[in-house]
């Protein structure tokens, strides 16, 4: 059976072939050469740019990041070398460990959701039916919507006076506090996250599904499985990888959310600041004519250090599933 | 040619240390001699004033370069939303405008940073213009000069729904005036709607402290006071008032927006405001308008609460000459007479409160607000320490809402937010 790839040639091929498909030499250097002798620059030469962005708005803010979470630096007052100091105060900041308790437990509620909602969403619109289109873009829509005017749309509707209290009051259920009770607030947070992101994996699950053979889905169905026996033996073991990627993302964004809390729960973040997530803390602490930059740095390390370790856990337990 | 790893190593090192040289410098606060020829190219940058006021600045821009032929304003408005924040991104990195719209909280870390310019060192001579209490204002505890022209000043009316007042069966002729009346009445509305009508919806702030007579800072300004008997007093009231729902809520994470719409719709009784609100009633509720009553501010201490806007000068300005020039000339009387004339604001220079524009009555209810606004103006503080900055306003924040909550007592919850305050302020040196 020949291989649908093009085939590639060893440098080795290329150079006993050279022997065969060379033209005659005519004067002057031939133009393969030319590029030959340029190889190994040339790469380095096109990804100079891409390096260079790369160094002065993704490298040098990291090293400053870190140089900075040694230092006891303000906004305006560069500040001085602390060591470990801002660290060892953050195991004794309450605010810390709050902004670390929300931010595991946003990743928590999320993830689990990020990851099997899209997939039923994605096995829903996959089909081709009239209308899907309809479907497909509308479940899409909220990606493409700013996170502000989608998170003042969800405080206008669970505000206290808001349209879902008020239906919760016509059935009798009486109003919920969903914006001034600690949890209900996050809970509120982590469902527009939910709401905002399904759109998004949807899309990358219907990539991953246009992959899965469809013979395999048939073969099933002769051997008498039902829907749901099919998802689990068939569409799941299928998407496996994707949903590790899909976890992966969102965890990560999860971990780091910011935007769906600051905008429901107040600049505060919540009452009595209860409902801060990490990233909150670090504009909160850093950020202003008085912001603590060195302290502010220190967190986001920590905020660093816990999504590389958890993108090894996801990708490790993925190399685990593989063997 | 391979590029070896040390070779790649040197690139990115030559590429990075630059950058290292960039951030806030050292304290080279220049010189303060404002004297020499008033010339060349400044930029003023003033905060959320372009929407309204453009015609405005663009004549007193122009008015300036023509008085002054040579010289030359570039006039830069921000939001008002993250607007320190965009101050202390231009300081960080050295773009700080020439001339800048202040209060004094903001004033405080540049003075303290070396970045405003001292004017009782270069402009003395204009020192006599403004009220004294307005020139004080932008003087920084722990250094010695001042920092900053004042500009307008604020303070706001209390403004009533008299409906609901109605409803709960009180006068509504008679709005609160002290704290203890305004918990009477918030109780009684809350008892009569069952609930469902708060009459605040904001938390105690700093200022509210200081109106109920708590001591903000020690003496030497250099510690908090605020957790004293009487502080702990008024969070005891604000937590009776949570329980009964006679304060709103959602006060514990409410903004002013936020509570603004309360009021409009109906859902708070009382919000503090300014004459500008009056038109907003009007146009964005009728019903409300028809129904708005005004009173002074609530305060124990006889002295209504005021805001100062100030206007710095960059002290590391190539232009000072020109930027003291302009700085005084928008907040000189006459400037500052005809900006109050287009808002409702009040001017800082001596004897502006005399014109009878804010002494002469003539029976609509925005002159009535400006002439009461301008009376209390006379003896009006500024409650808000100048060296309390946002990280310590949330930790106060935080403080209540534990008191409010009942996770803390109130006076537990007062001394944490003291220590955590003093913290800060320690940190900031």
């Amino acid at each position: 059976m020949t291989s649908p790839l093009p085939t590639v040639r060893t440098a080795a091929e290329t150079s006993a072939n050279t022997e065969v498909t060379r033209p005659a030499k005519t004067s002057g250097e031939r133009p393969a050469s030319r590029v030959r002798r340029h190889l190994p620059t040339s790469p380095w030469l096109f990804a100079a740019p891409g390096l260079l962005v790369v160094a002065v708005f993704i490298l040098y803010p990291f090293v400053s990041t870190v140089v900075n979470s040694f230092t006891d630096r303000r906004t305006l007052i560069p500040g001085e070398f602390v060591g470990l100091a801002n660290f060892r105060e953050l195991l004794h900041d309450d605010m810390f460990w709050t902004g670390l308790r929300n931010s595991v437990l946003y990743m928590v509620g999320v993830v689990p959701a990020l990851v099997l909602l899209p997939l039923l969403l994605a096995l829903l619109v996959q089909k081709n039916i009239p209308g899907i289109t309809f479907f497909r873009s509308a479940f899409y829509t909220p990606v493409v919507a700013s996170i502000v005017v989608v998170g003042l749309i969800w405080v206008w509707m669970l505000d206290e006076r808001g349209l879902v209290n008020s239906l919760l009051e016509a059935v009798g259920i009486g109003r919920v506090g969903f914006l001034s009770d600690q949890w209900l607030l996050l809970l509120s947070a982590m469902a527009v996250t939910v709401w905002k992101g399904l759109g998004y994996y949807m899309i990358i699950y219907l990539a991953a599904l246009a992959n899965v053979p469809r013979e395999l889905h048939e073969a099933a169905s002769v051997d008498g499985a039902g829907a749901v026996r099919r998802f689990f033996t068939v569409t799941v073991p299928a998407v496996r990888s994707t949903m590790v990627l899909v976890a992966a993302l969102s965890s990560v964004a999860a971990f780091k959310v910011f935007s769906e809390v600051y905008l429901m729960a107040g600049p505060n973040g919540g009452p009595a600041g209860e409902d801060t997530t990490l990233v909150m803390l670090v504009q909160r602490t850093g950020t202003g004519l008085t912001g603590r930059v060195g302290y502010a740095s220190a967190i986001s390390v920590v905020v660093f250090v816990v999504t590389v370790a958890l993108m090894l856990l996801v990708l490790r337990a993925d190399r685990k599933e593989d063997a | 040619m391979p590029i070896s790893r040390r070779a790649l190593a040197a690139a990115a090192i030559a590429v990075v240390l630059p950058l290292s040289a960039c951030g806030s410098g050292g304290d080279d606060s220049g010189s303060t001699d404002a004297s020499g020829k008033i010339q060349g190219n400044i930029t003023f940058q003033t905060w959320n004033l372009r929407a309204n006021f453009k015609p405005y600045f663009d004549g007193l821009v122009k008015d300036f370069e023509k008085k002054y032929p040579g010289t030359h304003v570039k006039w830069i408005d921000q939001p008002g939303e993250g607007y320190a924040d965009k101050i202390s991104a231009d300081a960080a990195g050295g773009t700080l405008p020439d001339v800048v719209n202040v209060s004094p909280d903001l004033v405080a870390p540049l003075a303290k940073a070396g970045l405003a310019l001292d004017l009782d060192k270069a402009a003395p001579k204009y020192k006599k213009e403004y009220l004294p209490g307005a020139w004080a204002s932008h003087q920084i505890p722990g250094t010695d000069g001042t920092y900053a022209f004042p500009w307008y000043l604020n303070t706001g009316p209390l403004f009533y729904n008299k409906g609901l007042f109605k409803k709960a069966g009180l006068d509504a002729s008679k709005p609160p005036k002290t704290y203890d009346a305004l918990f009477d009445d918030a109780l009684r509305l809350a008892k009569k709607s069952k609930g469902k009508v708060a009459t605040l919806a904001n938390v105690p702030t700093i200022e509210d402290f200081g109106r109920y007579g708590a001591p903000l800072m020690n003496k030497e300004g250099t510690g908090f006071a605020f957790n004293d008997a009487k502080g702990v007093e008024l969070l005891t009231k604000y937590k009776e008032l949570y329980d009964a729902k006679a304060l709103d809520p959602q006060a514990l994470t409410a903004t002013p927006e936020s509570t603004g719409k309360k009021f409009l719709t109906g859902a708070v009784a009382m919000n503090p405001g300014s004459a500008l609100d009056l038109s907003k009633f009007k146009k964005d509720a009728p019903s409300l308008y028809k129904n708005i009553g005004i009173t002074d501010q609530i305060t124990s201490t006889g002295k209504v609460n005021m805001y100062v806007m100030g206007v710095m000068v960059n002290s590391r300005t190539k232009q000072k000459p020109a930027a003291v020039a302009f700085a005084h000339y928008v907040t000189d009387a006459q400037h500052q007479m005809e900006f109050a004339k287009k808002v409702a604001i009040f001017p800082s220079t001596a004897g502006s409160l005399d014109d009878p524009y804010f002494t002469k009555q003539d029976g609509s209810d925005e002159t009535r607000v400006r002439i009461a606004a301008a009376d209390s103006l006379k003896s009006a503080v500024n409650y808000t320490p100048v060296l309390f900055s946002e990280q310590m306003k949330t930790e106060l924040r935080n403080s209540v809402a534990k008191a409010l909550q009942g996770k803390e007592s109130p006076k537990t919850a007062l001394d944490n937010a003291v220590k955590a305050c003093d913290r800060l302020l320690q940190q900031q040196g």
